[in-house]
């Protein structure tokens, strides 16, 4: 080997050892940082949740207790509107995922130019307020020819556009992640009818990305406040405002027992779809 | 009356012409490979078999019905995907057992056809498992299974092995080919694989930019090429272009050296020029009796690729690809070495204008 030869060889290997170092270095920095934004989002998100409960447990002067919330859950209305709640984002979720399930698997298998159209239409809840987009169904459907005001199906409408973006996009991600074509001609091939298609091949190979919408659907209708209130349905969000209106301490008990009431929910829903992931992630291979 | 006919079918994707003029009758019991290259149109007739492409123009008929506007869901026709598209919420059983389940079998049938079908893949134990539990063999073993499952008119294989390693590929086209002489099954096998197109089918068609090129036997296909991009497309093979010098008794001039055809230039006059093809095999090195056709070379390049030895000869301006098979005694020629090779007047194969005259 000629000492020119050995001498970049060295060189080489020296820059290799030296940028191998910074690597490590560079890599640890940027672990500290991870970690230091991790704590500022932790801080940012359970430090207001802890000054809640606290608040929430001062109700009896100068001792904590559980006063505010013996009186929250003597309330009947707060069942009932809990309930109301419940039951209109049970109503959501089914429909929004019916209704987007079946729009982004056609627009997948059929006509994949649409997709950013589709994405934009999805995207407009973002765009428009709901007291604006309240205020437009009424005066839509609230004179003939169409009169839905008084009935819940401009309510649950509502919620269904409300809960759009985040349906759309995690069902979008799921149908990404399966061969939606190769699958659905698979299943034409073997005499399946469209049915058949959606509710044995499609709707199971969804079942993480369907959840994942589920999940922020629920949180969403769980917690919303001006199309109930607007369109006069029961529901916990204008309750919650009626009660802060009049009380201190029991407003802070519901926020903090509507959190875990949500959390349970989502942890209940996660246990009904439990085992899906492994299938989705066999999918997508 | 042919098993299965596709007349005159043409497709169109906008402006251009996936599929042009496409005319097959098969046979029952037939496996027919569609060979090319990547957008040939193969894979578009395909579809169009299998119903998931409308053809612009042209009709499919299957056992004397014209099915070209029926379902792809009603066509009972099977089909094997290059990505196996094994349902991933299903086992293997319950995969197999799809289309039997759709078509309201009962459950005890189709828990007998279901063992009978693994018994069938080799995989008699597998009918719990899930597809992600597989390997890749096994799961277009399934897919394969899957397809047969409702005993289907008509098999069709969209490249099902090209996402297989090289050894499990050869086993399972073997496999394939089996199951498919047994049971008497009428196949279309779609591939850009030569080797896999000669080895498994009784006819091979290949495709060029949307047109049938030539359809026949592994045989003539390789032996007999009929175009220059059929000549080109399977094997190796070395085309030049010669000059005609006697049509009368198929005297050829290869850059000033005479070579002699057995047949193809009847009717051309002389000086006219015309593509010529030999195959690499079909040449040797000049030993002891009378050859044909006699040129003068010198030696290129030499690359050994296993049970065989590839020898580049520079004859003139041209340069040929000779094979020659490899054993542990074979006395190779050193590069720069001149040496005469031969090859017989049935080697010559010509080709004009697209078509071998």
């Amino acid at each position: 080997m000629s000492s020119e030869s050995s001498r970049s060889l060295s060189s080489s290997i020296f820059l290799r050892g030296r940028r191998r170092g910074s690597n490590n270095s560079g890599r640890r920095r940027i672990n500290i940082w991870a970690w230091i934004i991790f704590l500022i989002g932790i801080l940012y998100f359970f430090v207001p949740l802890f000054a809640t409960f606290e608040f929430s447990l001062r109700m009896v002067k100068d001792q904590y207790s559980f006063e505010a919330y013996r009186v929250a859950f003597e309330d009947p209305r707060f069942y009932t509107n809990f309930g109301y709640s419940i039951m209109w984002a049970v109503i959501t979720i089914i429909i929004s995922s019916l209704l987007v399930v079946t729009t982004a698997y056609w627009v997948h298998w059929r006509t994949p130019r649409l997709r950013p159209v589709v994405e934009f239409i999805t995207l407009m809840p973002f765009v428009v307020p709901a007291v604006v987009l309240t205020f437009g169904l009424i005066r839509m459907y609230g004179s003939p020819p169409i009169v839905l005001i008084g009935s819940p199906v401009l309510l649950i409408a509502g919620y269904v556009i409300l809960s759009l973006p985040y349906m759309y996009r995690a069902v979008d991600t799921g149908l990404r992640s399966i061969d939606v074509r190769t699958l659905t001609e698979a299943a034409l091939s073997l005499g399946a009818g469209w049915r058949t298609i959606l509710f044995q091949v499609i709707f199971p190979n969804l079942r993480v990305a369907i959840l994942s919408g589920v999940f922020l659907t629920f949180a969403i209708v769980m917690g919303e406040f001006t199309f109930a209130s607007l369109l006069s349905w029961p529901a916990f969000g204008p309750y919650m405002e009626e009660i802060g209106a009049m009380r201190a301490y029991t407003p802070q008990a519901l926020a903090v027992v509507s959190f875990l009431l949500t959390w349970a929910s989502i942890g209940l829903l996660q246990w009904i779809g439990r085992g899906a992931g492994q299938e989705q992630i066999a999918g997508a291979h | 009356m042919a098993f299965l006919e596709i007349r005159n079918v043409s497709k169109a994707f906008g402006e251009n012409w996936a599929v042009s003029d496409f005319n097959l009758q098969v046979e029952k019991g037939e496996l027919i490979s569609f060979l090319g290259p990547s957008g040939c149109g193969k894979t578009t007739t395909l579809r169009i078999v299998a119903g998931f492409e409308q053809p612009s123009s042209g009709s499919i008929i299957v056992d004397g019905e014209d099915i070209t506007f029926k379902a792809p869901n009603q066509r009972k026709i099977g089909m094997v995907f290059q990505s196996y598209a094994l349902f991933p919420n299903m086992t293997v059983a319950g995969n197999i057992g799809f289309g039997l389940k759709v078509n309201k079998w009962a459950k005890e049938d189709i828990n007998k056809r279901v063992a009978d079908l693994l018994e069938l893949i080799h995989m008699p134990e597998l009918g719990p498992r899930y597809p992600y539990q597989l390997s890749g063999g096994q799961q277009q073993r399934v897919a394969l299974a899957r397809a047969l499952a409702l005993e289907p008119a008509l098999l069709l294989l969209d490249e099902p092995l090209s996402a297989l390693d090289a050894k499990i590929r050869v086993s399972l086209r073997a496999e394939i080919r089996d199951i498919q002489q047994n049971l008497g099954i009428t196949a279309i096998y779609v591939t850009h694989d030569q080797e896999e197109a000669l080895s498994l089918s009784d006819r091979v068609v290949v495709m060029n930019v949307g047109r049938m090129d030539q359809v026949g036997p592994p045989f003539e296909i390789y032996n007999f090429p009929k175009t220059e991009f059929v000549a080109q497309f399977v094997g190796t093979l070395n085309a030049v272009q010669v000059e005609v010098v006697n049509p009368e008794n198929q005297t050829l001039l290869l850059d000033g050296q005479q070579i002699q055809a057995q047949s193809g230039i009847e009717g051309m006059r002389a000086g006219e020029k015309v593509m010529i093809a030999i195959r690499p095999e079909r040449f040797s090195f000049v030993s002891e009796g009378k050859k044909a056709n006699v040129l003068d070379g010198t030696i290129e390049n030499i690359t050994f690729l296993g049970s065989i030895v590839r020898i580049l000869v520079n004859i003139g301006s041209f340069s040929f690809n000779m094979d020659t098979f490899n054993n542990p005694y074979l006395e190779l020629p050193k590069i720069g070495d001149k040496h005469q090779i031969t090859f017989s007047r049935q080697a010559v194969l010509v080709l004009n204008n697209g078509s071998q005259s």
